[in-house]
């Protein structure tokens, strides 16, 4: 066996580092039953703390909320039919109906179940693909790397844009933005002003939380009241029972292995894979009609998806250094603030802190199943939580991130700047996410092209002579005609719907 | 959203010149047939210029699919008015904070916060605007040694108790 693999096993079973992975549960749990509160904002705010911490507690404790938010975004999706996040919207089809006829105890001991089986599927995913993924990614050359970052970022904007051209505008903004600073071949200064905070560039994690943290407290402010007094938080019993455990086996098979997969490729998320493997359980179901009725099958699909969806993203994050969803993205910025780099050298130099996050990821979800179901009833009392002291200590640790970030005032004008991009961007229902993934994936696909292109003295055929940088580029253009083609299908449904239901 | 998008584009115009512009005066250090510091902007700057009218057609051209049911910003003049309050408030706070340090900046802006966030009882928003700050200094300041600026507080703290 690789001793790196016992050696990780060891740094994650360490006393702090399992209190910090239940930690993270915890507060991921709690983030993602809040509506208005994702689990991106989650990290956010977490990470001022991550920066004094060693990179084994704080990974442990981002990824504990990464696994815990997935989970805990059901409960209000059941409970109050409001999702706690976007992965769990299609839980609420089925959910909701459950605990409208007095059964949310129920409907919430199969989401966590589900919950875990996708998440330990994604676990193995993570466990035996990663390592395989990395060796292979060893042998990729300059402009190899190039493709496959450029395909990272295509086919995120595709996913997170309803129209192409937003999502890829979203994708350019952030590349331009990436320009400012050093340029990374030469070391030329670039649009800075003569500013010395400006040298360095912008930091990504400012940046993010400022477009992530800001638009989401304003749009908060147009709901004050929150849906606090109407949870149901009398339970039956959460333990599932057996008829039930028979009946979810079928759509946990297809949610886990639908999720683990769908993680794999960046920028499908959890949403995606939730509605996917809902889709697919419907049609494979004996009584596809009692979906949307409260069914439980309709609850276990999309719960096991969206766990297994944080696995499969963490793949890509750490063979290739290439964000699967905006929280891969952020622990990115986490594991570079640590001096850690992700990508294929990771397993190579740092074998033993791979190995650790791996089996950080896998006591999150033991953890995750054993506090959600015996601590369901207390956690769920938090959705009481007023809003009016909640919002406002989200705003203020925005404000503590970036300061604490470089101990420096520019950051926190920066952030602001951000906030406002963000809110014009929502304003134009412009994605962020694009823009945000640019930032992380800009300046090493900058890099990798001007690198490829010094080798091979200007020649730009040097991208399609290698079998892989061939192959991505390839995907990156199936992905760009797969969104014309899904906007176009889209147009003509709304054209359809309009012609039907004239004013 | 069609308005929208031809003002975004015709913004997005404007900055894509701008930027295009600051790369022409970029220095060109770099070896024959290698690509230098400006090279990465020029291909951003035409990408931003194709999409910005990419934005503009759509915007000029789009059929009215995008009706007003769509408009994903259809708040009412309170909530319009409490978001500009929100951003005023945050505007005037990162201003002040350098100066007042982060106790006296951060207590008063979380309880206007808390007010625009439907808190209405004016003890609740003193006692939580007061806990919650300091509660977060102590924890930030000497629990995680993050250096948040203690501003005019000690010198105001000396004249009133010397």
């Amino acid at each position: 066996m690789n001793p790196e693999i016992l050696i990780g096993l060891t740094q994650a079973t360490g006393l702090i580092v399992l209190i910090s992975t239940c930690v993270g549960v915890v507060i991921g749990l709690v983030v993602g039953m809040i509506p208005g509160m994702t689990i991106s904002t989650g990290i956010i705010v977490l990470l001022p703390v991550t920066f004094v911490l060693p990179a084994d507690i704080s990974i442990a404790l981002l990824l504990g909320l990464y696994v815990g938010g997935m989970t805990g975004g059901s409960f209000s999706a059941i409970l109050l039919n409001i999702p706690g996040t976007p992965s769990a919207s299609a839980t609420a089809i089925d959910g909701y109906p459950m605990a409208a006829r007095g059964e949310a105890g129920r409907a919430l001991g199969i989401a966590i179940t589900a919950s875990f089986v996708g998440g330990m599927t994604s676990f193995l995913f993570l466990f035996f693909v990663a390592p395989l993924l990395a060796n292979v990614a060893l042998q990729f050359r300059t402009e190899d790397m190039f493709a496959v970052l450029f395909f990272g970022l295509t086919i995120i904007c595709s996913f997170a844009a309803k129209s192409l051209v937003k999502g890829l505008l979203s994708g350019a903004i952030g590349l331009a933005i990436v320009t400012i600073g050093q340029d990374p071949v030469m070391g030329t200064q670039r649009f800075t002003f003569g500013q010395v905070n400006l040298m360095a560039g912008v930091h990504f994690l400012t940046a993010m939380i400022g477009l992530f943290a800001i638009p989401q407290l304003i749009s908060n402010l147009t709901d004050v009241k929150g849906a606090a007094s109407k949870v149901q938080t009398r339970l039956t019993s959460v333990v599932p029972r057996l008829p039930d455990l028979k009946a979810m086996r079928l759509p946990v098979s297809i949610g886990s292995l639908t999720g683990a997969f769908l993680g794999i490729l960046p920028g499908a998320g959890g949403p995606i894979a939730a509605f996917i493997s809902y889709d697919y359980t419907r049609r494979a179901s004996k009584n596809p009609d009692d979906f949307g009725s409260g069914a439980v099958e309709g609850v276990a699909a999309p719960e096991s998806a969206n766990n297994a969806v944080t696995g499969g993203a963490l793949i890509p994050m750490m063979t290739l250094g290439i964000p699967g969803d905006p929280v891969t993205a952020i622990l990115i910025g986490a594991l570079i603030i640590h001096g850690l780099a992700p990508g294929p050298l990771m397993f190579l130099e740092r074998g033993d802190f791979a190995y650790g996050l791996i089996f950080s990821f896998f006591w999150a979800n033991i953890f995750n199943f054993i506090i959600a179901l015996a601590a369901l009833r207390l956690l769920i009392k938090v959705l009481a939580t007023p809003r009016a002291l909640l919002m406002p200590t989200v705003a203020v640790l925005c404000v503590i991130g970036s300061f604490a970030l470089r101990n420096n005032f520019f950051d926190i004008y920066v952030m602001l700047f951000f906030g406002l991009i963000g809110l014009g961007m929502r304003w134009l229902d412009m994605p962020v996410v694009p823009l945000l993934l640019a930032l992380v994936l800009g300046s090493q696909l900058e890099d990798n092209l001007r690198v490829a292109l010094t080798a091979s003295q200007g020649d730009i055929s040097i991208f399609f002579t290698s079998p892989i940088s061939v192959g991505f580029l390839l995907l990156s253009l199936l992905s760009i005609v797969w969104s014309l083609r899904t906007a176009w299908l889209n147009k003509r449904v709304v054209g359809h719907s309009n012609k039907e239901s004239p004013q | 959203m069609r308005r929208r998008n031809i003002i975004a584009a015709l913004v997005l115009l404007a900055l894509t010149v701008v930027y295009g512009a600051l790369t022409t005066q970029l220095p060109v250090r770099s070896l024959p047939d290698t690509p230098g510091p400006p090279f990465f902007p020029w291909i951003n700057t035409v990408i931003l210029l194709a999409l910005s009218l990419g934005l503009l057609a759509q915007g000029l051209w789009a059929k009215t699919l995008e009706s007003v049911a769509s408009d994903p910003d259809r708040s009412d003049a309170s909530e319009r008015w409490r978001a500009i309050w929100a951003l005023g408030a945050f505007v005037v706070y990162l201003v002040v904070l350098p100066g007042l340090g982060f106790l006296l900046a951060t207590a008063p802006f979380f309880a206007v916060l808390m007010v625009l966030f439907g808190e209405k009882r004016w003890l609740w928003v003193a006692i939580g605007s007061i806990a919650v700050t300091v509660g977060l200094y102590v924890l930030f300041r000497h629990g995680f040694s993050v250096f948040l600026p203690r501003g005019i507080l000690p010198d105001l703290l000396a004249v009133i108790v010397p």
